[in-house]
């Protein structure tokens, strides 16, 4: 790109900016690419733009390999875009914050601590728990944990958790840091189906339904269950694959507070039936091939 | 009999046959120069009955431990920042790695002519030696453990210094305990041969050290007998000691599974 064609593009940001109501993250044309130009470069993500309001519960579906963890990575600051720009509070995202936490898909919990340990990880040793005393500190992690269904287990190490209780445990530890923004990577996958649902509802009151939109975090979820977008969902980002793109942004309009009302709603059906049109091709074909 | 004694029989019935064997040949050949099993018993027994060996292991030991507290007090923070810092690592890790095929012995001469014929002499050699695999496992350790996890601390804020504390001191834990076994026995090894050659420098086991006693027993009163107790000694403190240190990592890591 020219310099003139640079800076025109920039102009023309601005402009869209005046324009656009504050946005808590933006991404604005992403791309990633691996690989060397031209030989072998994979394209993992194509032309990716959307802004994030304030309080927002925004959950991204996709077929795997359609780059939804990219995009994550890129929001955490883990990533650096090959092209385009990712901002938080309108300033470009440089690098990992606190203000934005993230539960990965892998859970990343440290072996060497307990469960409490890792739930208190992050109030202890980083910026979460500044202005907390220690007892403070206890009563957050006590109460997380029990928000988890993890009281009684506080004391075991990971390696004595099954995968849903480790999942449980990488929950804990981000809702326990109260971030601003909340970055989730498939974060009830290995659940069974009882406490999937237990944990949506969950999810939904620490995130704030029950409060004012102004004093609700913000989040970006990460599903490839189409039911549980649409329940958790103020918006829904379907992606495609091979190259991932933004394919549609779906309005879930559903009345807040959800519950299992919700999921008996019509509504709700048809909003699963839409997505699953949507994506329905290309989740065939990923089968087949 | 059991089944459990009948395999315990087995098991010994070869050792037992050689120590059979061994006693007779060294009855036979009747010269001072072929150690007997009895004979070394009874050596070991006036050994640790007149206090000295206990006293010349004390002494060794001593020594080991001072200079293994110096190779740990170095390495593992080097290791560490070797193993956390591409920059570091390129910058030392030539220098580790051009003397680490320089055996502790080989340092000897410089050991004695700048330090003596004492302690801090075998000192200095147990600390070069012990240094090597505790610094080598350390930045292994260091570099070995998972970017998700480095990136979790990332994303929770933690600074540059409390990442170093909480994720790749205690990440690298278990490496750096299989150093520290590695080190001590290298510790051990090089105090017995340091002591020897000390102690002929010495002349006359002024420096004491179960390596100098050894030397006393081969130089001067030629008593294979003792030679050998020594050896066997030599060989059970090392064992005592791995032992003591892979208790002490297993009360450290409680979270690696057995």
């Amino acid at each position: 790109m020219s310099a003139a064609a640079s800076a025109r593009g920039d102009a023309q940001r601005r402009i869209d900016e005046q324009h656009t109501s504050s946005a808590k993250l933006r991404l604005q044309h992403i791309a990633k690419r691996f690989g060397v130009q031209g030989v072998a470069q994979t394209v993992a993500v194509e032309d990716f733009t959307l802004d994030v309001a304030p309080g927002e519960f925004l959950v991204i579906v996709g077929p795997s390999g359609c780059g939804k963890t990219t995009i994550l990575n890129v929001l955490a600051g883990l990533e650096q875009p090959s092209a385009g720009r990712a901002l938080i509070d309108e300033r470009p995202i440089a690098g990992p914050g606190p203000e934005r936490g993230v539960m990965f898909q892998d859970y990343a919990l440290f072996p060497w601590q307990t469960v409490w340990g890792n739930v208190e990880f992050g109030l202890r040793h980083g910026p979460a728990g500044d202005g907390l005393d220690a007892a403070a500190r206890s009563d957050r992690a006590r109460s997380t944990i029990e928000l988890v269904g993890l009281t009684g287990s506080e004391q075991k190490y990971p390696h004595q958790l099954s995968g849903g209780m480790r999942q449980r445990v990488a929950l804990a530890r981000l809702i326990a840091n109260e971030p601003q923004v909340l970055l989730m990577d498939e974060p009830l996958a290995a659940l069974d189906a009882q406490t999937r649902l237990i944990l949506q509802d969950e999810l939904l009151r620490i995130w704030g339904q029950d409060r004012s939109a102004a004093e609700r975090r913000t989040v970006v979820f990460i599903t490839h269950a189409i039911d549980e977008a649409v329940f958790l969902a103020d918006r829904v980002a379907v992606m495609t694959a091979h190259p991932g793109r933004l394919k549609a942004i779906i309005d879930v309009a559903l009345p807040r507070p959800r519950n299992d009302a919700t999921r008996a709603d019509p509504q709700f059906q048809a909003l699963c039936q839409h997505i699953w049109s949507l994506i329905r091709d290309e989740a065939y074909r990923a089968t087949v091939a | 009999m059991s089944d459990g004694t009948g395999r315990i029989a087995r098991g010994l019935a070869l050792p037992v046959a050689l120590l059979v064997v061994w006693q007779a040949w060294g009855v036979a050949s009747a010269s001072p120069r072929t150690p007997v099993p009895t004979h070394i018993v009874r050596a070991a027994i006036d050994l640790i009955g007149s206090g000295d060996l206990p006293l010349a292991i004390a002494q060794s030991l001593g020594r080991v431990f001072a200079g293994f507290a110096v190779a740990a007090v170095i390495a593992i923070p080097l290791g560490l920042a070797m193993g956390a810092s591409r920059a570091v690592e390129r910058n030392v890790d030539p220098v580790v790695e051009s003397f680490r095929p320089i055996a502790a012995i080989a340092i000897l001469p410089l050991a004695i002519l700048w330090l003596g014929t004492g302690t801090p002499a075998a000192v200095l050699i147990v600390a070069y030696a012990a240094f090597f695999p505790i610094v080598v496992n350390t930045v292994a350790g260091a570099k070995r453990i998972s970017p998700t996890l480095l990136r979790a601390a990332a994303t929770m804020g933690l600074s540059r210094f409390a990442t170093m504390r909480t994720v790749i001191v205690p990440g690298a834990l278990p490496a750096i305990g299989v150093g520290l076994r590695i080190g001590m026995g290298v510790a051990w090894t090089a105090i017995v041969a340091a002591e020897l050659a000390v102690g002929a420098k010495a002349g006359g086991g002024g420096s004491g050290g179960i390596g100098a006693m050894m030397f006393i027993f081969y130089a001067y009163s030629i008593e294979l007998n003792r030679i050998v107790v020594c050896m066997i000694a030599v060989g059970l403190v090392a064992l005592v000691l791995d032992r003591g240190l892979r208790a002490m990592m297993r009360r450290l890591m409680p979270w690696s599974a057995p």
